[in-house]
């Protein structure tokens, strides 16, 4: 049996292959449109990934950065800065809003740094100062490269003009890329004063960072206080379930394509081969045997159209990524899981016609010419 | 050649269906991803022109209204209904916030108003009374269950949800209306902000003319007259916010289109390939009888047309019956499947992909022996 799948495959290479390779570009859609959810939600997450506070404090009742507001009175900064445990607390100014450079508008966060909140900066540089003075400001390297702007020209936020003074790395998102500003600049285009978004609060050696959270809310008033690793996961969700319908829908859709080209490959094979099927039956081999025969037929379409698309995601992706520096795909071990149980379905889903066409051939038409 | 083309597609008509529906999902994939892309831009178009107005003011440098700080004085409205032409300004603003339960928050454009730029049509409940009072978009009533009459608590201040709208959803996200008293009680009683002024209280004017007046003229008239102010038709700003959207989505929904298009081109091709491969035997009789290889490979185009014709609607057909389901399930989300222009552009693309399709079994066809026509299969 395993040698007649074996030779009926082989026989028709150039239909499998190419059947194949449709599945496989409809798995790739499916694992690419999930992984630019998931890169997109790991940049969002990038500056506080990188900014690795232990403790972010916040106004009380918001738990996130992205798309958030938050404004807590900057006193509270030193009364922080004193509670036992912490190391140093550094206040950041934080606007969600649009920049433009080079004749392109871009969302960004604005970062307004104060002059000893290096810590809280840009972490790595392509070129110029990762510390902007008044009026300055910088920007992601990949608006560099697409915009044609460089060290010197200007930037705008509002009606505010800013001169790029350097471009950083890493920190470019589709929905949020990070520019950083002074704190008086980001103050003064706000409107505000008096006040600071977050305080990044890096803790003493030793200190647990879940304790160090919840000592801060129980002595300082209206703040929320959250470890790092929390704070980054429900950015990550909160940007993760933004898009989570949508991919699953076209994991639906993209899935019955996949079971669609599967059928129509394995019922032309069968097709192909009704005499063949007849004469197995005329010589006493069961239908069982014969669904077995397509579901494994099946099994081996889907199996390397499914090892093409692992192969592709894995290849073609993170070039993507390179060539399209605006998209960030990430391909996960859960995805990829994922894709191989879709696929397990969509094997056995695609053996059904042929099976049924199976069932109806008659043995007497084997010895029919 | 025509009836040769039909009959072939009968004679087996379950391989005929499959064919047609695999054709039918790559396309119906093509138009949900273009729908899906056209969807984003066209809700970030209706957020502007919803709001309603003939003119907007906005802060001077601002551009867009979606997402963007803009942060108007409070004199600015005396300023522009003292100007000539101008019959009334409603002042607008709005902020983001973050609602739902641990684990399952999701951000939401709180929009204020006063006289004019609120929620379009209810399609359930009653329009705001009081402060408490919130119009919630349909897409935050499903993803959390929420009916008229339930709360809406937003950092500890209790709204609570008068009535339900729709199409007020953008950038992933929908937006809740309330009144100017509602964000003055959420200030005051709720611990958004230590201070009051850190939020933009009058972020845009909604410019109502008077009859006859001229739009231009009055345009010119509030930049000069009123300082740090940048004024829009409605258009011109829900062009901007499309122009962005583009900016936003334009680079990754390109990179998935074009997965989309090859999985037809591969879908398209494999099918038109194993059918020629299965009808070797045919060919071979026709060459037998002095068919040119032109002529089969008409036949071939003929036939693969014929179920495009087939497909193309089926295919559309999908992708709406898929779009109503996306927009019936999550309505924050928008599927513009039968946008005509989307549908030229796939309509075009398919077209290509048969022809391209149809051409890659000829080299199968023209080393077809006419002798394999005397063979048992």
């Amino acid at each position: 049996m395993l040698r007649w799948i074996y030779k009926t495959l082989w026989l028709q290479k150039g239909p499998v292959l190419s059947s194949a390779s449709g599945v496989a570009a409809a798995f790739v859609l499916v694992i690419a449109l999930e992984a630019a959810f998931v890169g997109e939600s790991n940049q969002i997450v990038g500056y506080i990934r990188h900014a690795n506070a232990d403790v972010w404090v916040m106004q009380k009742g918001v738990s996130n950065m992205h798309m958030a507001t938050t404004f807590v009175w900057d006193w509270k900064v030193k009364r922080i800065s004193e509670l036992p445990g912490v190391k140093h607390a550094t206040p950041i100014l934080y606007v969600n809003t649009v920049v433009k450079a080079g004749g392109r508008n871009w969302f960004a966060y604005v970062i307004g740094l104060k002059p000893d909140g290096a810590r809280a900066g840009p972490w790595a540089m392509t070129e110029g100062k990762p510390h902007p003075g008044a009026g300055q400001i910088v920007l992601p390297r990949v608006y560099a490269d697409m915009a044609g702007i460089k060290i010197g020209d200007k930037a705008e936020i509002a009606d505010k003009a800013f001169t790029i003074v350097g471009f950083s790395e890493q920190t470019f998102s589709m929905a949020n890329s990070i520019a950083f500003v002074t704190f008086s600049d980001l103050e003064e285009l706000l409107s505000i004063s008096g006040t600071v978004s977050f305080i990044l609060v890096d803790a003493q050696e030793g200190q647990d960072p879940r304790e160090l959270a919840q000592r801060i809310e129980q002595q300082i008033d209206k703040v929320s206080a959250i470890p790092q690793e929390r704070f980054i996961h429900n950015d990550f969700q909160i940007a993760l379930l933004m898009g989570v319908e949508i991919v699953s829908f076209m994991t639906i859709i993209g899935s019955a394509l996949a079971a669609l080209i599967i059928a129509f490959t394995a019922y032309s094979q069968v097709a192909r081969r009704r005499r063949e099927l007849a004469i197995a039956k005329a010589l006493g081999f069961k239908n069982q045997s014969l669904y077995l025969a397509i579901i494994m037929q099946t099994f081996i379409i889907t199996g390397l159209a499914l090892a093409m698309a692992l192969l592709v995601s894995w290849v073609l992706l993170p070039a993507i990524s390179a060539f399209v520096p605006q998209v960030t795909l990430a391909v996960t071990t859960a995805s990829l899981i994922k894709m191989s149980l879709i696929a397990l379905a969509v094997a056995l889903l695609a053996a059904l016609v042929p099976a049924h066409f199976v069932a109806r051939v008659d043995p007497i038409s084997s010895f029919k010419v | 050649m025509w009836r040769l083309a039909f009959r072939q597609l009968t004679h087996d008509w379950i391989r005929s269906l499959l064919t047609a529906l695999a054709i039918s999902a790559a396309i119906a994939v093509i138009l949900i991803l273009r729908g899906f892309e056209q969807g984003l831009y066209a809700q970030s178009e209706a957020v502007v022109l919803d709001r309603g107005g003939q003119l907007i003011v906005a802060q001077a440098g601002v551009s867009n209204f979606l997402a963007v700080r803009s942060s108007l004085p409070q004199l600015t409205r005396e300023r522009v209904e003292a100007i000539d032409g101008v019959s009334l300004a409603h002042p607008i603003t709005g902020f983001w916030v973050i609602y739902g339960p641990e684990g399952n928050k999701f951000p939401l454009l709180l929009l204020v108003y006063d006289t004019l730029g609120g929620p379009p049509p209810l399609i359930e409940g009653r329009s705001i009374e009081d402060g408490h009072d919130v119009i919630i978009d349909i897409g935050l009533s499903k993803k959390f269950d929420l009916k008229p009459g339930d709360p809406l608590v937003i950092s500890d201040f209790e709204f609570r949800v008068a009535g339900i709208t729709n199409h007020s959803s953008a950038l992933f996200s929908t937006f809740a209306f309330v009144s100017y008293d509602g964000m003055i009680d959420l200030f005051l009683e709720s611990e958004i902000a230590p201070d009051i002024s850190t939020f933009p209280l009058l972020s845009f004017l909604l410019v109502d003319l008077e009859p006859g007046a001229d739009r231009a003229g009055v345009m010119q008239a509030i930049e000069d007259q009123v300082p740090d102010v940048d004024v829009f038709t409605p258009q011109q700003l829900a062009q901007n916010d499309v122009a962005l959207g583009k900016e936003l989505f334009g680079p990754i929904m390109g990179v998935l289109i074009s997965l989309s298009y090859m999985i037809g081109l591969l879908v398209i091709g494999l099918i038109v390939y194993a059918d020629v491969s299965v009808r070797r035997h045919d060919y071979g009789v026709m060459k037998a009888l002095g068919f040119r290889l032109s002529h089969i490979v008409r036949g071939v185009m003929v036939q693969t047309m014929m179920l495009m014709v087939f497909a193309f609607p089926i295919g559309v057909s999908v992708a709406s019956l898929v779009a109503i389901g996306i927009e019936w399930r999550a309505p924050v989300y928008m599927v513009d499947v039968l946008e005509p222009l989307g549908l030229v552009h796939v309509l075009s693309g398919v077209i290509v992909m048969m022809i391209l399709g149809g051409l890659l079994p000829l080299r199968l066809i023209a080393r077809t022996d006419p002798v394999i026509a005397f063979q048992v299969e």
